[in-house]
Formats: C-alpha cells, structure tokens, sequence
C-alpha cells in the first residue's frame, strides 16, 4: 500500500507541478506589485527630482549642474535666506500656522467631546455642521470668507487677520475627527471610575480624560500645523498683497512666471517643516499609547480616524 | 453623571465659530448672487432678506452656462476634465489600493507611509515638480525624444488639456487611494475563502464579493475627489496657461479678482455649490442604498 | 443614625431608554454585610441596576435606599459606594500604586496615610511589590485583583461588581470566586454582584435575585432559588429542568395532578393548586431509571435511552419519554460506566416529591439586545 501511495505522490507532484506554475495563484499580485510600485514611483520621483534641483549649481531647474547650497542661503539675492519676499512668506506661512494651531486646536479639541456625548436637540445638526467644511471646496470656502469680510465685517478686511480665521476655520474639522476618534475607542469607562472612586466631573475630565486624549490633541495639532501650511486657497484668496502672501502663494506665482531654483528651495523648506511636525506627532502618539497597545490586539481602530 | 448642559457648553465655541465664520459666509455669497450691483461704485450690494432677493444675476448666469452661453464650454469642460481624471484615478488607484489591501504582507506597513505621504506634501510643491519636468528642456521631453516617442519636443505647459487631467490625477489620486485602501483592508479574508471554498474563481470572487463589498469605499473616494476638483482653479493655472483649458473655478477666480464683477461670481458659485450638494445626495442616497444591501454580519 | 452600614434598598426602581424599560419598577431588599448577586440573562437590567446604584444613570421612577437615604440623585463621587468594572478600567495612564491611590487623592489624605493604605490594599488582594507596574503589564487576573483594591482601599458601604471574572479563563474563575468570597466574608461588607453565570452565582452568593426583562423572578438563597424555583423561567435559568408540557387538573390529596399526553402524574414540590396550561420541571440529578419490564406505579413513564454522554464527575442519558419529550438524566459515575447503553428501553420514574408544577402562563422573555 505505501509503494502504491509513493509511486502515485511522484506522478502527482511532476503533473501538480506544471500545473502549478501555470495556475500560480501569485501570477496576479505580480501585475498588481508593479503597478503598486510604479505608482508609488510616478508619484514620489517628480518631487525628489525637484528637491534635488533646489540644490542645483545653476539657475536652471533643468539641467542638472552640480551641488550647491546657493539657493538656501548662498546667492545674496534670490536665496530663500537673502530674498525677502521668500523670507516674508516664510515667516507668514509659520504665523498664520502656529495661529491655527494654538485657536483650533483647544476650539476643536472641545468641540469633538461635545458632540461626541451630547445627545439633545441640536446635537445632530452641529454635527453636520462640522463635516460641512470637510467637504466644501476650497474655493467656496474662499469666496464665502472674502465677502463676509469684505461685505459685513469689514472692520477685518483682507489680511493677516482674515488669514487667520479662515485657516481655523476650516482645521477646526480635522481636529474634531481626529480626536473623536480616539475618544470612541476610550469610552466612558475611566471617567465613571474615576466618579466611582470620589473624583468630581472636573477632575474626572482634568485628571483622567485629557490625559488620555492627550495623543490625538497633539496629533490633531501636528494635522493642523501641516495643513496651514500647505493652504493656498484660503490664504491667497484672504491675502492683501505682498506682505501677506504666504509661501504656497510664492510658489504658485513663481511658478507662473519665471520659477528659480529657490521656489523648488522654500518648497522644500516648507515639506521638511511639514513632515517633522507629523513625526513628532506620531512618535508622540506611539509614545502615549504603548501600554494600551501592549494590552489590546486589534489594529483597526486606529483607521477609524478617517471615517466621519 | 455629568451637568447637562457641559456637552453643549463645550461644544459652543466650535459651533459658534462654524455659525459665524462658515454658516454665515456661506449665506453671505448667496446675498451677492441675490443681489444687485451698485451701478455708481459698481459694486456687489447684498440682498439680507430672501423675500427681496433679485434672481436677475442668478438667471443671467444660468444663461451663460446653458448651451450657447459663454459659460456652457468652461461647464462642460469642467465636467468632462472630472470625469475622465475620477475614472483615470480609479483605474490606477483601485489596483493600488487592492494590492497593499490584501496582498503587500510584509511591506504593508511601507507602502501606507509611501502613499499617505504625497498627502502631506504641498499639493503646490507637486505641480511645481511637475512644471520643472514638462519645461520644454525638462526631462520628460528629453526622454521622449531621446527614446524617439516624440520627434522633437513638445509644448506641455501651453494649454493641453491632457496636461491639465493628468495633473488633476496627479494630485488628487492620493485622496482617494487612502478611503479605498481602508474599504479593501476591512472585507474579511474569511469572505473570500469562502467563495473559493464553494468553487469561485479568483476573478469570480473578485468580481461578485470584493467589489461589491468596495463600492462604499469606492463612493466615498469618488466623493473626497471630485468635490474638490469641481473647485480647482490653480491646477490649469499652474500646468496650463491658456483660457481653453480653463475650468469654471477659473471663471470665478476671474470675476472676484480679474473681471472686478463679485456679483456674477458670487453666482456662479451659488450655482457651483448648488450642483455639488446634487452629487453630495445622490451620493448619500446611493450609500444607504448600498448599505441596506450589503449586510455583513 | 443608624448602625447598619452597607444596606440598600430597591423601591420601584424604573429605568427607562426611549422606548425601552431595562428596569420595570424593582423592589429589592439587601441586608448589610451580605453578598448578593444579581442573575440573569444578556438584556435582563441587571447591568443597568447596578449603574443606578453606582450612580452613572439616574432612576426614571424609584428610590435607592443606601443605609436609609435615597441617594437616586446623589452624584456616584459624592456615594460610599464603589465599583469592580467589567473590563477593570483601570486608569492607563497611572501605575499600580497611583490606580489604588486614586480614590484617596481625590479625599485628600495625607501621603503617608495613602502610602501605608495602599501597601495594606495591595497586600489584601496579594499584589505587594507590583506598585510600579503599569496595568499593561498586568495579567486578567492581577488587573481585577488591582481594581478590587482600588475600590476597597475606599471603605465603601457596598461593593459593586459587575461581571467581574468574566473575561478570565474558567480554572482562574474558580479560583478567584473562592477568593472574593473569602474577600467579602473578611472584609464584611456588602457585595452587590452580577453575572449571567449561574454556576457562579449559585457558588458565592448568600442570596440571589434571578431578573428577566427588567423584573425580578425571584430573590432567595441559592438552595431555595434551585430547589424551589417559583416561575418557569427561573427553573429553566438555572441548572437543566426538563420541562415538559402538561395540563394541571388541580390538588388530589395534597399533590397537583397533571396530564401529559396520555399519562397521570402527581407533581408535590411546590403549589398543589395549579390548573390549566402548566409546565412541569424535574431536576436531572432527580430523574430515576428502572430496566424495562418493572411492574408500573404512579408516576411513570416508558421511554428509550437516546444518547450517553460522559461528563466526566457523572453521566447524562439523554432519555426519549413516550409523550415525546427528552428528558435529562444525571447518574454519578461509580466507575461502573453508564447503567443502560444507548437504545435501551426503559422505565422513567419521576418521583412526586421531586416533581413540580408551574404556570405556563409566564412569557418568554424578550431578548433586548
């Protein structure tokens, strides 16, 4: 019997085999890696092509010259640190930035336990009110901030100011779904233990809720910093000339007219600003919730941040 | 446990500020679309009280946009540039989203990080990369012509409407990836066993459970693309100088800070906005259809 | 002033949701120092009582009588009543110490007083040495352990307790259910516990209340509440009943006389007067086989053994009675193996005295979910 057997697996593995190879259930992932991996190229190889003309020798962003760090600080004239109105919009980008995140953050931050635990009336429709600018677009949103500031609060103005509001306008949303998210996957469970064991409802919230919230607010802030940023629409459409461009609004023009090397430095002076701030905010949140992940299997609540 | 009123009172300030600062300016536009023209200063005079609202610049603009008008090409432009960049998005983005879903294994991880973070790199920085490729001497036309594609080099930038769709893909391919991913990461594996289990192929089971179990991760992306890109403005600007690729965001972008006439832009948008809240409910309406269908336990 | 302390009382308690009443008017009496378990099924309200009581819900109708005092309103920081959550909630971002120290930072003990009751809370439920360790780090059993210390370090009236073991896995249960009852007979205070699990309410409690739909079936001592299960529900909750339809024609001679398809019996545990639709409930362990053939008698029925299961302590014969149903048969394993093999006719006897007859008129109840 086992002869048989032996005999019958030899026969079977040489047919399996070629049938193997031309039923392969892997042939399809690999029409699927390279379309991954060429996707994941086309769509990150232009922006490092233009990082590395930033650090071009020459003027052109075209031909490739050599290494040189004039366009970051060494040209005295068209240099992100000599130009000032590069210099000017970099400084403007970070204002209006750190303003959103010190006003949306807090605004925001309350806002998602709000609605996350009000039931009444008027839970509902502020609810919807807070995705609204989710899916606005931009250019709506612009509109609407230039008139209302130029037509009923005009004592604003275009401006600064204007920039401002509209920034935190719009982040406002971002933080209420980052931090509910993580408010979801705490519960109320602490904060009835905490009311179990003798804390009043401040310090259960104080001492026990904002501690726990702790990663998606700085994570929420990171969000913010970086979607400031990168804002053109608003900013540009809230702009009152020169002095209030920001560097996204520089690019866009440069870009238009006449773009050196310097536009592709500032642009990636911004990116790194940008892409620090998200890791801190990560590493930040790894950080904050190494026990609970330790303790818990499951990953998938992490994705819930982007669900509405 | 808590007072009743801490959770409106916390959530105050934000809705205050959401009233004030996007309810109101919202409302605001459509009192400019509503309203007349200042003839003196030709200015935007706003119309507060709907019962006194003047439908003449509304319905002038409908004029425009219908066929005939001098709106209706821009329109229908914008509309075919959407379509044609959502299904090219799709077509790359699904195979994308699929692969790192269900496939990656080890890189899964890596590949996250390399496709959220187009997202957080400047949506401007991208097309300047772009621009600095499609330059007459960039490295696209040098590699054409040196690969022989192309016998001498051509004129990207000067108003192609390729150019422009590609471009918007370009842009706003990331947005969508991301929703279809996390749609594709949640079908349970033990779905698709079980249809190769009653004797389904890999396309069959494709094509009657992971579909049709994605299609809500599908709406969702196709909403958080082309809601936006009805709206853009600054992609033709920047890829494309020319007014025959222009897009009705252009056209408003135009009259606030070019044509000096808020009105009809106010207008435009109203009815922009108008168009978007459509597809937004018949967006909403297809998804509580879908979901009523597909039940998973 | 009085001197009992840790007694509760229920008075139509209600609780309703929207269009759901988890709490339908609940009378309940619980003397100071006893240790007494709420039972019932997933959606019975026994959840919801015991946050009344915490204080996380307020009562729609009713009064919660803490020592005299209705406390239905006092909010649960400002109520000598402590809680042992489901999933422990202890706080992730504190250690051990400052978990069990929480409660008395919040009364503002002076530190060296919290230092020295924390060591004794930690040393009560055994965990001395394990202050700096997050709860991460803690295994099921030591994290429960690390909340009961948490809520007893505070010198509650009453102890609430809310399904406490049941993510642990079954022989760490067992341990741990001897242990907290010993906790609660050392540390003499009222424990109010839930669980759907019946072995364990019947093993811990000094009295139990079994719930359904938001009411109360029945409150006794766990031997009164199996023995004498008053409804059809409780017999069925609790332990296997073998219930079987019948007609109840009233008392003959002290005992209730059912019909069952074409047979007699008379049922004498519990109320003799019962007529119309009825239910009759015999515990297994009560079930007597006799070998086919045995001269008849009161009380009897032929049937065939279907299945033997081997259940390790003791053996279930799974035996098919004329009228139909299967009845549960529980013998002791004498290491003889099973008295009758599979297939085998036989004669059920049902002796009278452990034979009982209820009402069929109680509903099932309603799965809320």
């Amino acid at each position: 019997m086992t002869a048989v057997a032996e005999a019958r697996r030899g026969e079977l593995s040489a047919l399996y085999r070629v049938r193997g190879w031309l039923r392969n259930p892997w042939a399809r992932p690999r029409f699927l890696v390279l379309v991954t991996w060429s996707y994941v190229l086309w769509s990150l190889v232009p922006v490092l092509i233009a990082v590395q003309f930033s650090f071009n020798a020459t003027r052109s962003r075209t031909e490739w010259a050599g290494f040189s760090a004039r366009w970051y600080w060494g040209d005295p004239v068209d240099s992100v640190w000599h130009d000032p109105t590069l210099r000017h919009a970099a400084i403007q980008s970070l204002k209006l930035a750190g303003a959103d995140v010190l006003i949306a953050t807090p605004i925001g931050v309350l806002l998602a336990i709000g609605l996350a635990r009000w039931t009444g009336w008027g839970s509902r429709p502020s609810n919807f009110l807070m995705l609204f600018p989710l899916v606005t677009p931009e250019i709506v949103m612009g509109v609407s901030l230039l008139l209302i500031f130029t037509q009923v609060f005009t004592f604003i103005g275009t401006g600064t100011i204007a920039q401002i509001l509209g920034h935190v306008t719009f982040s406002i949303s971002y933080v209420v779904v980052i931090v509910r998210g993580r408010l979801f996957s705490i519960g109320r469970q602490y904060e009835e233990a905490a009311a179990d064991l003798g804390a009043s409802p401040t310090v259960a919230l104080t001492r026990v809720l904002l501690p726990l919230l702790t990663p998606a607010i700085v994570a929420s802030a990171a969000v913010v910093f970086a979607i400031s940023i990168d804002d053109f629409v608003i900013s540009q459409w809230l702009s009152s000339g020169g002095a209030t461009d920001t560097v996204p609004i520089r690019i866009y023009s440069a870009t238009r007219a006449a773009p050196l090397p310097s536009t592709n430095a500032i642009a990636t002076v911004m990116m790194l600003f940008t892409l620090l701030s998200l890791v801190l905010a990560f590493l930040a949140w790894r950080v904050f919730t190494r026990g609970e992940r330790r303790a818990r299997a499951g990953q998938t609540k992490d994705l819930a941040v982007f669900e509405l | 446990m808590y007072r009743r009123w801490l959770w409106p009172g916390f959530a105050f300030p934000g809705v205050l500020w959401l009233i004030v600062l996007f309810a109101v300016p919202f409302y605001a536009v459509i009192a400019v679309a509503f309203g007349t023209v200042d003839p003196v200063l030709l200015q935007a005079d706003p119309i507060w009280n709907p019962l006194n609202w003047n439908a003449g610049w509304i319905l002038e603009v409908l004029g425009r946009l219908a066929p005939g008008g001098t709106f209706f090409g821009v329109a229908l432009r914008t509309i075919a540039y959407v379509a044609i960049a959502l299904a090219l998005s799709l077509l790359i983005g699904y195979p994308v989203a699929y692969y790192i879903a269900r496939h990656a294994g080890r890189m899964k991880s890596i590949l996250l990080v390399l496709i959220i973070l187009p997202l957080w790199i400047s949506y401007l920085m991208r097309m300047l990369a772009w621009v600095n490729l499609l330059a007459s001497d960039g490295y696209v036309n040098r590699f054409l012509t040196f690969t022989h594609v192309l016998s001498q080099p051509r004129d990207w930038l000067g108003g192609q409407a390729s150019t422009v769709i590609l471009a918007l893909v370009y842009g706003y391919i990331p947005y969508l990836i991301l929703p279809l991913f996390a749609a594709l990461d949640r079908i349970d594996q033990s779905h698709l066993e079980a249809a190769r289990d009653l004797g389904a192929s890999p396309w069959s089971t494709f094509r009657t459970v992971t579909l049709p179990l994605s299609k809500a991760g599908i709406l969702g992306g196709a909403v958080l693309i082309t809601l936006p890109m009805f709206g853009d403005y600054y992609t033709p600007d920047i890829v494309s100088g020319a007014p025959r690729t222009s897009m009705i965001g252009n056209q408003i972008d135009f009259y606030f800070h070019y044509g000096g006439q808020p009105t009809i832009g106010a207008a435009i948008t109203v009815i922009l906005a108008a168009f978007l809240t459509v597809l937004m409910a018949y967006y909403m309406w297809t998804i509580h259809r879908a979901s009523r269908e597909v039940r998973t336990v | 002033m009085t001197t009992t302390r840790g007694e509760i009382q229920l008075v139509e308690l209600t609780k309703r949701f929207a269009d759901v009443t988890a709490v339908d008017r609940i009378e309940l009496e619980i003397p100071a120092g006893e240790f007494f378990s709420l039972l019932g099924p997933s959606g019975c309200g026994k959840t919801t009582t015991l946050r009344l009581i915490a204080g996380f819900e307020q009562p729609t109708e009713g009064q919660i009588l803490l020592d005299g005092t209705d406390v239905a309103y006092t909010p649960p920081h400002r109520r000598s009543v402590n809680t042992v959550f489901q999933n422990y909630a202890l706080f992730p971002h504190l250690n051990v110490f400052d978990n069990v120290a929480f409660g008395l930072r919040r009364a503002k003990r002076p530190k060296a007083e919290i230092k020295e009751r924390v060591a004794r809370a930690l040393e009560l439920v055994q965990l001395t040495g394990y202050e700096r360790r997050k709860s991460s780090q803690l295994s099921g059993g030591q994290q429960q352990r690390v909340a009961l210390a948490r809520a007893l370090i505070l010198n509650p009236a009453v102890l609430l307790l809310d399904e406490p073991l049941g993510a642990l896995d079954a022989k760490l249960r067992k341990a741990l259910q001897l242990e907290l009852k010993g906790l609660q007979q050392e540390v003499g205070i009222t424990f109010l516990y839930v669980t759907h699990d019946q072995e364990e309410a019947l093993t811990m409690s000094d009295r139990l209340a079994v719930m359904n739909a938001g009411r109360v079936e029945q409150v006794g001592a766990p031997q009164e509440v199996y023995e004498d299960p008053q409804t059809v529900f409780v017999a069925d909750f609790l332990g296997a009943s073998n219930l079987m339809d019948a007609t109840a024609t009233g008392a003959v001679d002290g005992a209730c006389r059912v019909e069952l398809d074409r047979f007699e019996l008379r049922g004498s545990a519990g109320a003799a007067d019962v007529t119309g639709a009825a239910k009759v409930v015999i515990r297994p362990e009560r079930v007597e086989l006799e070998p086919h053939g045995t001269p008849t008698g009161p009380n009897r029925l032929p049937g065939m053994v279907e299945r033997v299961v081997y259940v390790g302590s003791a053996i279930q014969l799974i035996v098919r009675a004329a009228t139909g149903d299967a009845l549960q048969a529980l013998v002791q394993n004498t290491g003889k193996g099973a008295p009758y093999e599979q297939g085998t006719p036989v004669q059920i006897h049902l002796p009278a005295e452990a034979l009982r007859v209820l009402p069929a008129g109680e509903a099932e109840s309603v799965e809320e979910d």
